[in-house]
C-alpha cells in the first residue's frame, strides 16, 4: 500500500502528460515541455517551503498573501537598491514566516487561523510597499537584477534551474538533516516528540520560517515574471499551492510527504490545466474540476487513523 | 468563585471591549457619535451580521468556513443577473432574493457533504468550494462587471425606514432568527453538544453527522442572503465584491468571544464582535488612516482575540 501510495503520483503524471501528448502531439516537443515546466515553478516554489508545515501536520495559509507583499517590496525597491532589493525581499517573506510561526506556537494559536490573521497584516504591509498601485519594474532593472529568475542558461530558463536549486536543497534538508526528521516525527507522533525532548517549537517557527521565505522567492521570481509587483498579484495561488502538495501525495495529517512529491504534483496540476484547455473544457468548469481534484486528494491521502473527529 | 470571577469578566471583555473603543474614539472625534455616524455604523455593520450569524454556528461546533468571500461572490453575482440590468435579459425582481440564498444554501450543504461523507477537515472543503466558487464568478462574467438597473431591487438596502436603512432592518431579522435558532431549537442545543464533545454528543444520540450538515448549509443560506444585500448595496455584481468578507467574519467571530475550539459562545457575542470591527474600522477612518491598514489591525485582532479566548486545558497538541 505504502510503495502503491509513493509510486502513483508520478505514474499519474506521466500517464496525464501522454494523455494531452495524444490529443495534442505538440504538447510533447521538448520545447514545450521546458516550457510549461519554467511556467509552474513559481507554484512549484510557493509550494515547496508550505510542505514542511503540511508535513508537520499543520497548514500555512499565508503563502499568497506573502508571495504578493514580496513582489511589491522587490519592486518598489529595486530601482534604489538594486540587487540588495531581492534579499531585502526574502528576508521579509522569512520575517512573516517566523511571525507566523511564533503566533502558531508560542500563543498556541491553531495554524490556519495564525497564518489567516498573518496574511492580513502582510497584505496591510503589501499595500503600503506599492503605495496601493501594482508597481511596474524597467526592464532595465529586470534584466540587471532578476535575470537569474527569468532569464536563459543555454536551453533552460532559469526559473527551472531555481526550482531544481529549491528542490534539491530543500530535499536534503528534509531527508539529510535533523530537522527535516524533526519534521517528520511531529507530523507522525507530536505528543511521543514533544515527551522526548526535542525542541519541538523551534522546530514548527523555522518550518514556518521556510514556508514564508519560500513564497516570499516565488513571489519575487514571479514580478520578474510579469515585470510587476502588486498587493494581490499572487491571488488565487494559494489554492493551487495546497493542491499540488496534496495531489502530490502529502498527507495534510501530516508525517508523509517529500519536496518530490510537491514538485510532482506541481507538474500534475500544471498538465491538467493544459489537458483541460486542449479538450476544450471551459475555464468554468476547471475551477470547479480543481476544487475537487483538491478535496479528493486530501480524501485519498488523509491519515484516518490519526483523526478520531473530523472538525 | 474565583474561576467564576474570571469567567464572567471573560464573557463581559467584549462588551467592555466595544465600550473602552467608543469612549476613545469619540472623546478624540466629536463626529463620532453624531446620528449620522451612527446610522453609518449600523449600514456598514449591515452585511457582516448577517455572514457572521451564519459563520457563528460553524464555529460554535469547532469547525470553520473559509468559504464566505466565494459563497457571497457568486450569490451575488447570480442575484445581479436575475433582477434588470446589463448583463442578461431577464427582470426578475425579488426573486432574486431566495435564489441566493438557496443558491447560498446548496453551497453550503455541498460544503457539509463533503466534509462530513469523506471525512475532510472543514478548513480544506470550504477552502476548495470558496475558491471553485470565486473561480466560477469570474469565468461566468469574464471580468465584466454587472450593473443592476432594478431600482425596487436597489431600495432593499438602500430604501430607510425610520432614517435606517432597510439593510440594517433584514441585518436585524437575522439576528433575530438565529438567536432563535440557537436557544429555541434542537439544533442549537446540539451545535453546542458537538462543539463541547463530539463524542459525548453521539452517545447521548445526537445525530451529528445531520447536525453538522445542516449547520453548513444554514451558514450558505445566510452568506447567499449577504451576497443578494452587497449586490443590492454597491448596484453591481462581479467575483470580486466579496473581497474581504470573510477576514471581517472570522474576526468578528473570535473578537465576539466565541472560541474557535466550540462549545463556547453565541451569535449575541458574534453581534458585539461585528460592531467591534465596524467601530475600529470606522474610527481608524475619522482618524485619517489609510483604510488597507484595517486588514492588518484586524489580523492583529485576531490574534489577540484568539489567545485571550482560548481554552488551553482542551489542547494538548496545536496543529
Amino acid at each position: 500500500m505504502e510503495t502503491f501510495r509513493e509510486y502513483l503520483p508520478p505514474v499519474v503524471l506521466v500517464l496525464l502528460v501522454l494523455a494531452v501528448g495524444a490529443i495534442e502531439p505538440g504538447f510533447l516537443a521538448v520545447d514545450n515541455l521546458l516550457t510549461v515546466t519554467a511556467d509552474t515553478m513559481t507554484l512549484f516554489l510557493m509550494a515547496s517551503g508550505a510542505t514542511f508545515v503540511i508535513m508537520m501536520g499543520g497548514i500555512d495559509l499565508s503563502i499568497q498573501g506573502v508571495a504578493s507583499m514580496t513582489s511589491c517590496i522587490v519592486a518598489a525597491l529595486l530601482p534604489e537598491l538594486g540587487f540588495a532589493a531581492v534579499p531585502v525581499a526574502l528576508f521579509a517573506g522569512a520575517a512573516s514566516g517566523l511571525l507566523c510561526g511564533i503566533v502558531s506556537t508560542r500563543l498556541r494559536i491553531p495554524s490556519f487561523i495564525a497564518s489567516l490573521a498573518i496574511s492580513g497584516i502582510v497584505t496591510t504591509v503589501a499595500y503600503w510597499a506599492s503605495d496601493t498601485r501594482s508597481v511596474l519594474i524597467a526592464a532595465g532593472d529586470r534584466d540587471s537584477f532578476l535575470a537569474w529568475a527569468v532569464g536563459d542558461t543555454g536551453p533552460l530558463q532559469n526559473e527551472i534551474l531555481v526550482g531544481l536549486v529549491a528542490l534539491l536543497l530543500l530535499g536534503l534538508l528534509l531527508n539529510g538533516t535533523p530537522f527535516g526528521r524533526y519534521v517528520r516525527a511531529i507530523g507522525s507522533q507530536e505528543r511521543a516528540v514533544v515527551a522526548s525532548g526535542i525542541p519541538v517549537e523551534r522546530v514548527k517557527i523555522l518550518a514556518f520560517t521556510l514556508s514564508g521565505l519560500m513564497a516570499g522567492l516565488a513571489g519575487v521570481v514571479m514580478a520578474g515574471r510579469l515585470g510587476s509587483g502588486s498587493p494581490t498579484l499572487a491571488n488565487e495561488f494559494l489554492l493551487p499551492a495546497i493542491a499540488c502538495i496534496i495531489v502530490g501525495g502529502t498527507a495534510i495529517t501530516g508525517g508523509v510527504g517529500s519536496i518530490f512529491r510537491t514538485f510532482i504534483g506541481a507538474l500534475t496540476i500544471a498538465v491538467v490545466r493544459i489537458g483541460m484547455t486542449f479538450v476544450g473544457v471551459s475555464v468554468f468548469a476547471q475551477q470547479i474540476v480543481f476544487g475537487l481534484i483538491l478535496v479528493l486528494a486530501v480524501a485519498i491521502t488523509m491519515d484516518r487513523s490519526k483523526v478520531t473527529t473530523v472538525k | 468563585m474565583a474561576v467564576s470571577f474570571s469567567r464572567r469578566i471573560r464573557s463581559l471583555a467584549p462588551v467592555l471591549v466595544l465600550l473602552a473603543l467608543c469612549l476613545v474614539i469619540a472623546s478624540t472625534n466629536s463626529n463620532f457619535l453624531s446620528v449620522s455616524n451612527l446610522i453609518r455604523l449600523l449600514s456598514a455593520a449591515a452585511i457582516p451580521l448577517v455572514l457572521v450569524m451564519g459563520a457563528t454556528f460553524v464555529i460554535l461546533m469547532g469547525s470553520i468556513d473559509l468559504s464566505v468571500e466565494g459563497v457571497v461572490a457568486l450569490a451575488a453575482v447570480a442575484a445581479s443577473m436575475l433582477v434588470a440590468n446589463d448583463f442578461t435579459s431577464l427582470d426578475l425582481g425579488f426573486v432574486a432574493l431566495p435564489a441566493a440564498m438557496l443558491l447560498g444554501g446548496l453551497l453550503g450543504l455541498a460544503n457539509g457533504l463533503l466534509h462530513v461523507r469523506l471525512a475532510i477537515p472543514s478548513f480544506m472543503t470550504t477552502l476548495g468550494i470558496g475558491f471553485a466558487c470565486v473561480g466560477v464568478a469570474t469565468a461566468i462574467l469574464g471580468g465584466f462587471t454587472v450593473r443592476i438597473s432594478d431600482r425596487t431591487f436597489r431600495e432593499l438596502t438602500l430604501g430607510r425606514l425610520f432614517d435606517v436603512p432597510y439593510s440594517v432592518w433584514v441585518a436585524g431579522l437575522c439576528v433575530l432568527v438565529a438567536w432563535i435558532i440557537q436557544e429555541r431549537t434542537r439544533i442549537g442545543r446540539w451545535v453546542y453538544a458537538i462543539g463541547t464533545d463530539e463524542h459525548t454528543a453521539r452517545q447521548v444520540g445526537v445525530p451529528v453527522e445531520r447536525t453538522r450538515i445542516l449547520v453548513f448549509a444554514l451558514a450558505g443560506v445566510f452568506y447567499g442572503l449577504g451576497g443578494a444585500m452587497s449586490a443590492s448595496q454597491l448596484g453591481q455584481g462581479h467575483a470580486l465584491l466579496s473581497q474581504g468578507r470573510l477576514f471581517t467574519t472570522i474576526t468578528a467571530v473570535v473578537v465576539g468571544g466565541t472560541a474557535l475550539s466550540g462549545g463556547v459562545g453565541s451569535v449575541l457575542n458574534s453581534v458585539v464582535g461585528v460592531l467591534v470591527v465596524i467601530v475600529l474600522a470606522n474610527g481608524m477612518v475619522l482618524m485619517g488612516i489609510e483604510p488597507f491598514v484595517q486588514q492588518g489591525v484586524q489580523g492583529l485582532l485576531i490574534i489577540l482575540a484568539v489567545s485571550l479566548a482560548l481554552d488551553r486545558s482542551r489542547l494538548a497538541v496545536v496543529k
